[in-house]
């Protein structure tokens, strides 16, 4: 990060160097991320679909699988994709409080459920808000108060993970109506595709699917997507340009607080119990999240992302993981999914560093 | 006429920084902690419950001894917590299958430790990846070594061949934990050498302005590997002080250390943008986070409540150092 940034005696390579077909499709693989995780997507796939075939997983790695693996995809892509706003947001910016976040959004929304009898849908409505003033709490620390993202989101991870323990007990809601709310996570089948689409689980649809249509048309078609990318990129220049700086930044926090509100809801539905240590428990829901951000081609600096990247990068290891965990016996299968997230994480950012350090060369 | 007298007193700075202002104040939080715990409760100024909380403090102000450095550079390191699991596998059961006695156990958690902190820094400084995404993916990598070590079981039975830096009775010398003797001697070693060599010096420059500092002939990639193998072996360190007297290690062991470390590296001050920061102010912080600690236990408060106090303990920390810094800039 520091020796590569500033290079200023490198001499221009001069001349263009012909380039064969394969070589051109290696610079496009290196230098798309999009298109680079499409390939891996389709070889690791194709790769345990033959393996299955072949017998070696002791269940069929088929399409029922995949999609019921689908589940474990909604919390993830939603909390990366909350990264990717963040993170492209800029002066290292980063939320390590999203798991505290679905926790505590997670704890309220239980007890309006199931212990003061709300319907679920004002008590949907009022979790998000609680998410909106959670992350609301993150943006003012570090848009208008100026402290570096790292430490403040270090300290409410803290902070809402403790409230979220005492808030009862240190013990899970899992009342009669909570159970009920189970039936919003479902697998379902769809209407008309029934006979060759497989079942789906259903906050794939009434959550992952909406959310991610969303965030994609603010990050890439509004004003606010370009303000957001424009701070990223270079602070003082966004401020000469007239844009709203601090506001841009607040609202990019504000946005993850709302993406982990979710998720808490999706969690609590999905376990039919809101769990005060839903989103921290083990290593958290966090790291998991920046890592698949990071996967799909956010620069931790700022300014780049796509949300492509981030949903390919959320599939790759969904169904990766999916795969791993028919491949071993017992509880060996987790441990080589840390493996393949902590790898994959190096490699791709060694990737990175080498095609940044390529382009320059060559530009 | 106001730059006419900073410049005048500029020659008596140096000494007036021997301590920083925010060291001061954390001596002064800590004292005053200690004071209203001995007079509120009668377990607090016990020897026993002394020497409990400065043997827990002992590991974080261990491995925050290399984070400061690390932080200090611009970097950091969120694998600490994985490597401690991988060098706590590997003594536990090397004591307990071998017998090998403490020099031996110690010689070996800190090669491995080292060895980690290698991988660390080459993927960093050799590499070119930012810190916070190659420790991120360490932390999976190492917690994956560890948990094959450990081979679905947890360590049982493990030997007290570490009890001479363990918890109980055998760990101290005039009632203080060996641990904590062990961790002053080398936060001591490690200020003197940030504060004068020119090597350590060249920590801060990295972490001012990494060009400046190369284009001014320091050998950036090595120093910050420096750094990041240095932490390893802190950490090698403090798997063993946490192994102590034996019994048990468990799969889970050292979850959640870095982010522990990280708080008391940055409630003593140290700047997370890197160029500033003592390891005094971190053996401070790690103390102000287990005095809490310990008191929210002896108080006979939810313990659920100590991490809500360390939040707002950094967000107090760092917000008295961001409005010091803006006084600076501003005079």
């Amino acid at each position: 990060m520091t020796t590569q940034t500033v290079a200023p005696e490198q001499p221009p390579v001069a001349g263009p160097d012909r380039q064969s077909g394969w070589r051109r499709l290696l610079d496009l693989v290196l230098a798309e991320r999009v298109a680079l995780l499409s390939v891996l997507l389709v070889v690791v796939v194709v790769w345990f679909w033959v393996m299955g075939r072949q017998g070696y997983l002791v269940a069929p790695y088929d399409v029922d699988y995949l999609a019921s693996a689908l589940e474990t995809l909604v919390p993830l892509c939603l909390l990366a994709l909350a990264e990717l706003v963040v993170i492209v947001s800029g002066r290292g910016g980063i939320d390590l409080s999203v798991g505290s976040i679905v926790s505590l959004s997670g704890m309220a929304f239980g007890a309006m459920v199931g212990l003061w009898g709300w319907p679920v849908l004002p008590a949907l409505v009022v979790t998000l808000l609680v998410g909106v003033a959670l992350g609301a709490v993150n943006g003012v620390l570090v848009a208008y108060l100026g402290f570096p993202a790292l430490i403040a989101t270090l300290a409410t991870y803290y902070a809402f993970g403790a409230v979220a323990l005492v808030s009862h007990d240190n013990a899970p809601i899992s009342t009669k109506p909570i159970q009920d709310v189970h039936s919003l996570t479902q697998s379902v089948t769809l209407p008309l595709l029934g006979d060759v689409a497989p079942d789906l689980p259903l906050q794939v649809l009434t959550f992952l699917l909406p959310v991610a249509v969303v965030v994609w048309l603010v990050v890439n078609r509004s004003a606010y997507g370009r303000r957001l990318y424009a701070i990223g990129t270079n602070d003082v220049a966004a401020r000469f340009a007239n844009i709203p700086v601090r506001r841009t930044r607040f609202l990019a926090y504000v946005t993850s607080g709302l993406l982990s509100a979710v998720v808490g809801v999706v969690t609590v539905a999905q376990f039919a119990s809101a769990r005060p240590d839903a989103g921290s428990a083990g290593s958290g829901m966090a790291l998991p999240a920046i890592t698949i951000a990071v996967l799909g081609g956010v620069a931790i600096s700022g300014g780049i992302g796509r949300v492509a990247g981030v949903i390919i990068a959320a599939l790759l290891v969904v169904w990766l993981n999916a795969g791993i965990l028919l491949a071993f016996e017992g509880s060996d299968g987790s441990q080589f999914q840390l493996f393949a997230l902590g790898a994959l994480l190096v490699l791709s950012a060694l990737l990175n560093a080498y095609s940044v350090r390529r382009g320059r060369g060559a530009g | 006429m106001a730059a006419l007298t900073r410049a005048a007193a500029a020659p008596r700075r140096p000494v007036a920084r021997a301590v920083e202002g925010q060291e001061l104040a954390l001596v002064a939080v800590v004292a005053v902690l200690w004071l209203a715990l001995s007079v509120g409760t009668d377990t607090f100024l016990t020897s026993s419950n002394l020497s409990d909380l400065l043997y827990s403090v002992a590991p974080v102000a261990l491995v925050g001894i290399g984070m400061s450095a690390v932080i200090v550079t611009g970097g950091i390191d969120v694998s600490v917590g994985s490597g401690a699991a991988v060098v706590m596998v590997v003594v536990s059961k090397l004591i307990r299958d071998s017998g090998a006695p403490l020099p031996e156990a110690l010689a070996v958690a800190v090669l491995v430790g080292l060895a980690l902190g290698i991988v660390n820094g080459l993927l960093i400084a050799f590499g070119g990846i930012h810190p916070i995404i190659a420790t991120f993916g360490t932390l999976n990598l190492f917690r994956f070594l560890a948990l094959r070590l450990f081979d679905n079981k947890q360590v049982t039975g493990v030997p007290d061949t570490l009890a001479g830096i363990g918890g109980g009775g055998a760990g101290e010398t005039v009632g203080v934990p060996n641990a904590w003797w062990v961790t002053m001697l080398l936060a001591a070693l490690m200020w003197v050498y940030m504060r004068y060599w020119a090597t350590g010096r060249h920590w801060y420059a990295i972490g001012n302005d990494p060009a400046a500092a190369r284009l001014a002939g320091i050998g950036v990639r090595r120093r910050l590997l420096a750094a990041y193998a240095l932490t390893g072996l802190f950490v090698g360190i403090a798997g063993c002080v946490l192994i102590g007297s034996g019994g048990l290690v468990q799969q889970n062991a050292g979850t959640g250390l870095e982010l522990q470390v990280i708080a008391a590296v940055v409630i003593g001050g140290t700047s997370i943008l890197g160029g500033r920061g003592t390891v005094l102010g971190t053996l401070l912080g790690a103390l102000l986070v287990g005095t809490v600690t310990s008191a929210i236990t002896l108080l006979g408060w939810r313990s659920e409540l100590t991490e809500l106090f360390i939040g707002v303990a950094i967000l107090v920390a760092v917000g008295v150092d961001i409005v010091r810094e803006r006084r600076r800039s501003a005079a």
